[in-house]
């Protein structure tokens, strides 16, 4: 029973983390309807930003986020506006393929070539406190992290809902024409929401680097999970996509205890598969 | 007064609009008909800078606007109600008659304009808090209207108001559209393929055949031209 709790807390605070890629990840699809293919890529420049903040300029991980958080929007910014916004007018799927997919790797390579392959942590002084709750424990940073992630999603739906910049990026994902029609700057939303999306996978980065090992690929495992939780949760769902990324991670960790943490990514992955199954069912049947 | 003159454009290669002119003044209220495919939508979309014009020019009190965005356009006072509504449909009434206000003035005097939707259409008033998409058409159709009215138009362009929708909403569209021109001066461009009901709001009409103005004049003579007559009203 006990190692039950701590499977379903572990699975809720890594869980976490895919809802708020996939949040991120929801926004960018629902905006522009691109695949953002080097999300998670994004989400390990976060860990190398935070790495660098501290490492070389002594600043605390938690303290580094509104920097991590405004040097990736910056970057998603820029990207946007120079190389997606450019790409979205030739409509071609193949193109933006190629350009989120391409940048990925430059991402990863660009980590590999400054910090090298090698694996590194990040250790500050309550990095080892352990808080039990009961019957479980759980480290000091994985607990803070989960709460600012907790309320980086709750003040990314304030946005979404009640600003005026949230309410024309909701106007764009559900009425490109309309959106025109009422003079909404489309390619300044663009970038935003991209920034936006960048920013989110970022501070998801810098979140893990306390209690995640941070290397040049250490962000495909989160990437490839943004996706499931965009599809899982339903495209242009806020809410959808927090309850599909706290379902993966309780899915996830709950297959590693009762069926062994090799077929983790298996399962996962086969879940999937028959979730999509079913709704192209339901679909189909509805249609 | 806008003057559109020479008009000519199209998609890609595909020129649909040839030599188009017409024009309204402050006040008045004009028809532009023809049938499916006629060109008529591509019209509303050259002259909103919704696709760039090949070559003409669109005049709006002496200022060229031929080959402007659409937010210049807009900006300008050009506002149109689109074909199909184009409503941000998960989005509350609030919400999409709010992004109607584009310009500072239109932001300042939201509340006003508010008011003064609600009084033409007091429904919206009591759905404020729904999303716009579980409206019936006609009530749609209302808050696409009510979205232009609050950006404040010089120019108000409906395109295809009546598709779809019951004729007594029509008609409460239509006086809408026929006060806006009357008391605040507003021109009017109502682009329709019910011939006959514009023709009864309108001042005058062009009828577009093949991306051409085949045939202009006042509402009148165009109720009694013979063509018009057998290909429009089915007389």
């Amino acid at each position: 029973m006990d190692t039950f709790l701590q499977a379903c807390l572990n699975g809720l605070m890594i869980g976490g983390f895919y809802s708020l890629m996939g949040m991120g990840q929801n926004v960018i699809f629902g905006v522009m309807k691109i695949i953002n293919f080097c999300h998670g890529e994004m989400l390990m420049v976060g860990m190398y930003l935070a790495y660098a903040f501290y490492t070389y300029l002594g600043i605390d991980p938690y303290l580094a986020l509104p920097l991590v958080a405004l040097v990736m929007f910056v970057f998603g910014a820029i990207f946007q506006h120079t190389l997606i916004t450019p790409s979205l007018g030739t409509h071609s799927f193949t193109n933006l393929l190629f350009l989120t997919v391409g940048m990925g790797i430059l991402l990863t390579n660009g980590a590999q070539v400054i910090f090298t392959s090698d694996y590194r942590t990040i250790t500050t002084g309550y990095s080892q406190i352990i808080l039990s709750l009961g019957p479980v424990t759980v480290a000091l940073p994985r607990v803070v992290s989960f709460c600012v992630l907790i309320a980086v999603s709750i003040a990314l739906a304030f946005f979404l809902k009640y600003t005026q910049t949230g309410k024309k990026i909701r106007a764009v994902s559900q009425n490109p024409i309309g959106a025109q029609v009422v003079g909404i700057d489309t390619k300044k939303i663009y970038m935003i929401t991209y920034g936006l999306g960048a920013a989110l996978a970022g501070v998801s980065g810098a979140l893990l680097t306390l209690f995640y090992v941070i290397n040049p690929t250490a962000g495909s495992n989160f990437g490839f999970r943004a996706l499931i939780v965009v599809v899982v949760g339903g495209l242009g769902s806020i809410g959808g996509a927090f309850l599909a990324g706290i379902f993966l991670g309780l899915l996830e960790t709950l297959v590693s205890l009762f069926i062994g943490p090799s077929l983790r990514t298996l399962v996962v992955f086969a879940t999937f598969i028959v979730i999509l199954v079913i709704r192209q069912n339901i679909l189909l049947r509805r249609a | 007064m806008l003057k559109v003159t020479n008009l000519n454009a199209g998609y890609g290669h595909v020129q649909i609009l040839r030599d188009v002119s017409f024009s309204v003044d402050d006040g008045e209220i004009i028809a532009i008909l023809g049938s499916n495919g006629a060109g008529k939508t591509t019209t509303v979309r050259a002259v909103t800078g919704m696709i760039r014009p090949k070559s003409g020019s669109v005049m709006l009190n002496g200022q060229e606007l031929c080959g402007k965005s659409s937010r210049a356009i807009l900006d300008a006072g050009i506002i149109q109600v689109p074909e199909g509504r184009q409503l941000f449909t998960e989005m509350t009434v609030y919400e999409n008659l709010e992004l109607g206000a584009f310009s500072d003035e239109a932001k300042k005097r939201l509340n006003d304009s508010l008011a003064f939707c609600y009084k033409y259409f007091p429904k919206l008033e009591e759905r404020t808090k729904q999303a716009a998409g579980t409206l019936s058409g006609g009530e749609q159709q209302m808050v696409a209207v009510a979205r232009a009215l609050i950006g404040l138009p010089k120019v108000l362009i409906l395109d295809e108001p009546s598709l779809g929708l019951a004729p007594n909403i029509v008609d409460e569209i239509l006086t809408v559209a026929g006060d806006m021109a009357a008391h605040q001066g507003v021109s009017i461009i109502l682009v329709e393929q019910d011939v006959n009901k514009a023709l009864n709001t309108a001042n005058r009409g062009y009828v577009i055949e093949n991306g051409h103005v085949v045939l202009s004049g006042s509402a009148r003579e165009l109720q009694d031209n013979e063509h018009v007559k057998r290909a429009y009203l089915g007389i």
